[in-house]
């Protein structure tokens, strides 16, 4: 794979910040029966995920906001990263919403608030405590033997 | 559900993900010492030797934020014991070495002893104080036999990656 343009590790932990947030929103909106608000705030999350699987992390609007807004009142960062763990991990990210928007739109709304709730562990422990669960589920997937196998096997 | 039970769901999700996060944070970088088998170089098929002292053997994906920081740090410490290498090894096209190596995340380094027995294993991103202190008790004299007479000093970094 080529590498991509480093970038600052903090902005994808500052999206995930928001996603979290959103996520608790449709949780607190299923819970308290606004199925069609819920339902439609997770399509939204379900898009934006979906932006940063196909564009990449780095080109993600709340890249560009990162950048604007909270780079420039940051010191500069002690590491880069590429880009690849966190843009994989948006994939991570549609998928499951992806299931709850589907289960929704098939008439189970728990299902909305369930999706929304797991996406929201991952999303918080992310931001928080700078967890890479794109790095974690790559992994499982290469012990399951589902990444391509050795080039030159022996 | 009224306001008040949504929102206490909602903080006993918060809450429940931080212990979840405090607990994951407290074990990333521990190293444990474990009694494991003895590898070779070329069963992770490095090209490069292993250490006559000690090898730090890590295993890292394509896809792993911190693989790259906990490379150059391995590197510097065994570029600063004579008789230590380190070891990358690339376990995505491998997936039988993060199986049998039992790798469940990513960067997790093996401290091998002279001989290429497993002695410890730290899963997460190493920290250098830890790593040098498991070193000095492996390399210290009292711990195995006579030296023996290693004039080479053999502290190169080698990726597998390609």
């Amino acid at each position: 794979m080529s590498a991509s343009a480093p970038i600052d590790p903090r902005g994808p932990r500052f999206g995930a910040a928001i996603t979290a947030v959103l996520l608790l929103v449709v949780v607190f909106l299923t819970l308290t029966g606004a199925s069609v608000a819920a339902l439609f705030l997770l399509i939204a999350l379900a898009a934006l995920f979906a932006w940063g699987t196909i564009a990449g992390v780095a080109r993600h609007p709340y890249a560009a906001l990162f950048k604007a807004v909270v780079r420039p009142r940051l010191a500069p960062p002690r590491e880069l990263e590429g880009p690849e763990a966190p843009t994989f991990a948006q994939g991570v990210g549609l998928a499951v919403t992806l299931v709850g928007v589907i289960l929704g739109l098939l008439g189970f709304p728990a299902a909305v608030g369930v999706a929304a709730a797991a996406a929201f562990v991952a999303a918080f422990l992310n931001a928080v405590f700078d967890y890479c669960l794109g790095c974690q589920i790559y992994l499982l997937l290469v012990r399951a033997g589902l990444i391509a196998p050795a080039p030159t096997a022996s | 559900m009224t306001t008040l039970g949504a929102l206490a769901w909602v903080a006993g999700l918060i809450v429940l993900t931080a212990v979840l996060g405090l607990t994951w944070r407290a074990r990333q970088g521990r190293v444990h010492t474990e009694q494991g088998d003895v590898v070779t170089s070329a069963e992770v098929f490095s090209d490069a030797p292993f250490g006559p002292e000690a090898t730090l053997l890590q295993f890292s994906t394509e896809f792993c934020a911190r693989c790259p920081a906990t490379r150059r740090l391995l590197g510097t410490i065994a570029d600063a014991h004579s008789g230590v290498a380190h070891v990358d090894v690339d376990l995505t096209h491998r997936p039988e070495l993060a199986r049998r190596f039992n790798v469940l995340q990513t960067p997790t380094t093996l401290i091998l002893d002279r001989t290429g027995r497993v002695r410890a294993r730290i899963g997460g991103p190493p920290n250098r104080a830890d790593v040098t202190d498991h070193l000095s008790r492996l390399t210290s004299p009292v711990q195995g036999t006579v030296a023996p007479d290693h004039s080479i000093t053999c502290s190169t970094t080698h990726s597998t990656t390609h």
